[in-house]
């Protein structure tokens, strides 16, 4: 289904959520769809069960996905906690490129009147992220 | 599960392990990691029942392991060189440990040979190194243990084996809950499948951690300022294990909190700075380093 990176630094618990949440937020699974079992995952990435099932309840935790006892687990439908987590997102992304842009001595103001345009031209025409 | 209390053990003068609390619960994997001489063999056999404590208790599910059968059928434990009977053939070896083990499953041990395409009938001693280990993984998977115990298992199998016996591994935890206790010098090789880590050093237990929070629990930082120099206040508040200058970028190792971290350095406003986790190996050298044990030593 995916690979994850066992060279990187980053904990593998915390790949497979960043994964997980991708493959659901670009509905690579769908809403109320099966995740695989955590037999499967483990022996497909040869990785640690103990460590999937950590990240499924976290997934949960965070209402991405929710577990049928004896089932196991699925797609949580509600879309309002994929957008709070891309509007998190981006704000992130923003928040880098507004200090590059300070750093590269573009002055606040001068980054305030941008928004405030592209703000005001949002309402005319197509909207932009 | 595995408990350990106080445990003590002594040969002649030498102490080679004092008062170790260890707790292994049921289906994780435990990555037993430590310098030289640090005791993990020693806690190893005392787990398997090979040795016995001189003070303390060692118990698998509450019940006393050494020279308890009942207890010891459910262990296999392959040693840092498997052992095997001169001149037995793997097939002689399975009868053997057919004999000792009642959950031991013949037709999964015909599978595994099958898979791993060992000659069943050819002596054990005349086989490579590697091989006899992978024997040794076929007739412990066989027998199929509640508790599987690795001394350095993967040592000596070329990476496409390592694999395969990973996965096997792996499968057994995940379908009959096996719990599994490594012992490695090879932390990259244990990183991927352990979510439990012990770090023994010169008989005691230093550390015992999910392996998760021992990586979330310290970070790399690296940062650069304007003026050359970090302020003092921000040292004296982090207060990191380790500080290295490499040009103008100051390396920290910091233990704490990642946002409190982020939160403290950003308020000083670095050019650069940058946070990451650290590799189970780079934990193991500082966490050593900070009790004095010089790193050029470690180094795997």
């Amino acid at each position: 289904m995916f690979e994850l990176d066992m060279r990187s630094r980053k904990p593998i618990y915390e790949q497979l959520v960043d994964k997980m949440k991708e493959l659901i937020m670009n509905e690579v699974i769908k809403p109320d769809e099966q995740l695989p079992s955590v037999r499967t995952l483990a022996t497909e990435l040869t990785i640690n069960p103990n460590t999937i099932q950590k990240a499924y309840r976290e997934l949960e935790t965070q209402g991405f996905i929710y577990s049928i006892k004896g089932k196991g687990s699925f797609v949580n439908p509600n879309n309002q906690i994929k957008d709070l987590e891309k509007i998190d997102t981006v704000k992130k992304e923003l928040e880098k490129l507004v200090i590059e842009a300070l750093y590269l001595g573009i002055p606040a103001s001068q980054l305030i009147k941008l928004i405030e345009e592209l703000d005001a031209s949002k309402g005319g025409g197509e909207s932009n992220d | 599960m595995i408990e350990m209390r106080e445990v003590s053990k002594k040969f002649d003068r030498f102490t080679a392990l004092e008062k170790v609390n260890l707790s292994i619960q049921k289906g994780s994997i435990y990555g037993l990691i430590g310098s030289n001489g640090a005791g993990k063999t020693t806690l190893i056999k005392l787990l398997a029942g090979i040795y016995l404590q001189d003070f303390g208790e060692v118990t698998i599910n509450t019940e006393p392991v050494y020279e308890n059968i009942g207890i010891k059928q459910k262990i296999f434990y392959i040693p840092d060189q498997p052992y095997f009977f001169s001149q037995y053939t793997t097939k002689q070896m399975a009868r053997f440990y057919k004999s000792c083990y009642p959950s031991w499953e013949e037709d999964r041990f015909q599978r595994l040979a099958e898979q791993f395409e060992v000659n069943l009938n050819q002596k054990i001693h005349t086989f490579s190194k590697g091989w006899q280990r992978q024997i040794a993984f076929i007739l412990a998977l066989s027998a199929n243990p509640e508790i599987l115990i690795l001394d350095e298992p993967l040592d000596g199998l070329d990476p496409v084996v390592r694999k395969k016996v990973k996965n096997l591994l792996i499968h057994d935890v995940a379908e009959r809950e096996m719990t599994i206790l490594i012992s490695s010098h090879n932390l990259r090789e244990i990183e991927d499948i352990c979510d439990y880590i012990g770090i023994i050093h010169k008989g005691t237990l230093l550390i015992e951690k999910e392996l998760d929070d021992l990586k979330a629990d310290i970070h790399k930082i690296q940062v650069a300022y304007k003026d050359g120099t970090p302020p003092d206040k921000l040292l004296l508040n982090l207060n990191p294990l380790h500080i290295e200058r490499r040009g103008s970028v100051y390396l920290f190792i910091v233990r704490g909190e990642e946002a409190a971290i982020t939160k403290q350095i950003r308020q000083t406003k670095p050019v650069l700075f940058d946070l990451l986790p650290l590799t189970l190996e780079e934990i193991f050298i500082y966490e050593m380093g900070d009790i004095g044990y010089a790193i050029k030593n470690v180094m795997v």
